[in-house]
């Protein structure tokens, strides 16, 4: 196991290791690392072949087409949780300040007040602004049902309910661990509810590829081959001159260039790939 | 390290999605990280509780001082387990002396309240670095939205260790039964805890260490998540992977192709003319191919198999003979049974008796002997052919009551009329009338009397009632001479001749 960045050897079974050194951005330079165990890591063979782990939840339509979520983990849901309760505690602060000036009618209008922020502020806010309370709208994340379509009033309602069950016993004590145990980090009003709550997918900036010429493809490519291509393309302002030319190097046999061309080649078909523009 | 053995799909992610991919990294492994956290850092609590018995607070605050001790072997595990190498319990125990030795010192004075705690471990410990190096390292890695989440997350963790470590007193507390319930003296808390109450310190240090035990693994794989986040971004870790597989795809097609074509070239004609390569091992060969293909075939994707589980009636050959009737019941439940029954049959009866009551009408209509009209007697049939409700019985003398309506009703008194002759005709001639006759069928009959006169009355009578009842035009005035004259002439003025 070797976590450090260590001279590359090229190893025609292995194929490349990480980085040679230099690569870093800051220039930085390391020597051979001590290596953690002598042990090498193999992946014992008798255990069963597990899926590979991911931040992904698929929801697959009718039609065969898999909808991509995200769902959000504890923290950023935590923290959102902490912005309701402050805009919460402001709302009431004021009411109770502005209304506790008009005696008893004031006084009943914010207990109304009372009422209505504790028990239909999240569901209001989740079904009249696409899943979004105003701390979840902050951190980025919006409540959906399972299947991905927007959460109606019945599964906001008992979501919102059952957190009377997550908070026991104290401070959402249920609530963290059953958020922390679940894959899709669900709480116990979400589980009851049937909801999920994910990261809202934010417009992506155009990527703005490199201006090179394109070149034809030397071999046929699929989907997720073409996809990595055109990343290495667009990621190349946030990796070194000396990474890029490596992970160009893994590519340059079956290119059949010398390494060194390998990655204007490589910028050449992403080039391509991508099309006039 | 090999990125291809990853169990974990590499991508740039935001930094949120960076701890969750280390929470269910550490759900993968969550009892072996536990075990790993505990092991070590259990035995050290009540060594120290026995130590310093008196001052339970002093025990508290040397354990949680040396908390970044303990996260060293959950990181150790994790970064083994993301490559799929997870190490044994033993074997991780025994590699822990050498872990906590790198830095050990700035762990626990410089670094310890530093809020990236989890994020700069495993800069120190994975890639083993120190001293001026390892402070460059930082600086680079902490170049992104990273180091931001890593203090979000220990101000997180911060609170919710304190919600669980309260949520498992509450509950405690909770399973207390009423009656026993301390009374709680909330200033004697404040002032200090009497002496035969340390336990109970200790006891809630124990409970802290319990949620640590839960929560710190989580922290550690969440700072994991960071930096391993951090790593994918700046080295494309991804991109390797993903170019790697394509070069291992492509170098094989490739080689089988210059091999192709490599023996195309090489093999002269002659060789190409001689007989093919030796057939058996070819057959052999083929067979096997036949038997893998059979194999697959009978693999889920092509062959869909399912059980069934449906009831059917047991073949009584083949039924147990083991005789499983109980033995005779006493006499008690027996008779409790015969008085179940009678019960039972009344209830039944009973209920035949409320459906008949409740379906009586519905019987009495299509089930009964009794006509249906002899108990509700239907309503009288509408009088033959009288457009209005005319009186039941006629007055004795028709002609001059007709005569006298003629001002009024014209109508009024050919109905009269009319009525007066059908009953004439009933009376007086004897035709067999039935209420179902028409005007033309009691015509028919009139003129098999062969009464000429009584023939014209009734027609010219007729006629006129039909132009009223169906046609609605009134009779002439000049014929209501002739027509009384007429009917004075065939039946005199008096009613019942």
């Amino acid at each position: 196991m070797e976590w450090r960045q260590s001279t590359i050897r090229p190893e025609p079974d292995r194929g490349g290791c990480l980085a040679a050194g230099g690569w870093l951005a800051s220039g930085f330079q390391c020597e051979h690392g001590r290596p953690m165990s002598a042990s090498p890591a193999q992946p014992s063979d008798g255990t069963v072949r597990q899926p590979p782990l991911d931040t992904r939840y698929l929801v697959e339509t009718p039609e065969g087409i898999d909808l991509v979520l995200h769902p959000a983990g504890l923290v950023p849901r935590a923290l959102a949780f902490a912005v309701d309760l402050m805009v919460r505690g402001l709302i009431l602060l004021l009411a109770f300040l502005l209304l506790g000036q008009f005696g008893e009618l004031g006084m009943g209008l914010a207990s109304l007040t009372f009422f209505l922020v504790t028990w239909w502020y999240m569901v209001l806010f989740e079904v009249l602004n696409q899943g979004r309370s105003p701390g979840k709208q902050l951190l980025g994340l919006q409540v959906l049902h399972d299947d991905g379509t927007p959460v109606g009033w019945a599964a906001s309602l008992t979501r919102n309910l059952l957190r009377v069950v997550d908070l026991l016993p104290f401070g959402y004590s249920l609530g963290i661990l059953s958020c922390l145990a679940h894959p899709a980090f669900k709480r116990l009003g979400d589980l009851a509810a049937g909801t999920l709550v994910v990261y809202r997918e934010r417009a992506q900036p155009r990527p703005s590829l490199p201006e090179v010429a394109a070149q034809p493809l030397p071999f046929a490519l699929q989907a997720d081959e073409r996809r990595a291509l055109l990343a290495f393309a667009e990621r190349q302002a946030g990796l070194s001159t000396g990474r890029r030319r490596e992970l160009a190097g893994i590519l340059a046999g079956p290119l059949q260039v010398p390494e060194a061309q390998a990655e204007a080649r490589l910028l050449g078909i992403a080039r391509e790939l991508m099309g006039p523009s | 390290m090999r990125l291809t053995d990853s169990v974990a799909v590499l991508r740039p992610r935001s930094p949120w999605e960076a701890m969750d991919l280390g929470v269910l990294l550490a759900q993968r492994h969550a009892g072996l990280l536990m075990l790993a956290w505990a092991l070590p850092a259990l035995p050290l609590l009540a060594l120290l509780s026995l130590l310093l018995w008196e001052s339970p607070g002093w025990v508290l605050l040397i354990f949680w001082w040396l908390k970044p001790l303990g996260e060293r072997l959950p990181l150790f595990i994790l970064s083994r387990a993301l490559f799929g190498a997870t190490p044994r319990l033993g074997e991780s125990l025994r590699a822990l002396p050498g872990l906590l030795r790198a830095e050990w010192l700035a762990s626990l004075t410089r670094r310890r309240f530093s809020p990236t705690r989890s994020f700069d471990l495993p800069v120190l410990l994975l890639e083993g670095l120190a001293g001026k190096e390892l402070q460059q390292r930082r600086a680079v890695l902490a170049t992104g939205p990273g180091k931001r989440g890593a203090g979000w997350l220990t101000l997180v963790g911060l609170h919710l260790e304190l919600a669980l470590w309260l949520g498992l007193l509450a509950f405690l507390y909770l399973l207390l039964p009423a009656q026993t319930s301390l009374a709680l003296d909330w200033q004697q808390l404040l002032e200090g805890t009497p002496p035969d109450r340390l336990w109970l310190e200790h006891l809630t240090n124990g409970l802290y260490a319990l949620v640590l035990m839960v929560w710190e693994p989580l922290y550690i794989a969440c700072g994991f998540g960071l930096y391993l986040n951090r790593r994918v971004h700046l080295e494309a870790w991804d991109l390797e992977v993903a170019f790697q597989r394509l070069r291992r795809r492509l170098g094989t097609t490739t080689g089988i192709l210059l091999l192709a074509a490599g023996l195309a070239l090489a093999l002269p004609d002659a060789a190409l003319a001689q007989p093919p390569a030796p057939q058996p091992a070819q057959a052999l060969g083929r067979q096997a191919a036949r038997a893998d293909v059979q194999a697959l075939l009978e693999q889920p994707p092509f062959s869909h198999r399912e059980e069934i589980t449906r009831w059917r009636f047991g073949d009584p050959a083949q039924a147990p003979d083991v005789d499983v009737r109980p033995s005779a019941p006493s006499p008690l439940a027996r008779r409790l049974a015969e008085a179940l029954e009678i019960l039972l049959w009344a209830a039944v009866g009973a209920g035949a008796v409320l459906l008949a009551w409740r379906y009586r009408d519905w019987l009495a209509a299509f089930a009964g002997r009794r006509l249906p009209f002899a108990r509700r007697a239907p309503p009288p049939p509408a009088e033959h052919a009288a457009p209005h409700p005319a009186p039941a019985a006629l007055p004795a003398d028709i002609a001059t009551q007709a005569e006298r309506l003629w001002a009024d009703d014209p109508g009024q008194a050919l109905a009269l009329l009319y009525r007066g002759l059908l009953e004439r005709l009933r009376e007086d001639y004897r035709l067999p009338l039935s209420e179902a006759d028409t005007e033309g069928e009691v015509l028919r009959r009139v003129r098999r009397l062969e009464r000429a006169e009584l023939q014209q009355l009734a027609e010219t009578l007729t006629r006129h009632w039909q132009n009223l009842a169906y046609g609605k035009r009134l009779p002439p005035a000049e014929l209501k001479d002739e027509l009384l004259a007429a009917w004075r002439r065939q039946f005199g003025s008096g009613g019942t001749a």
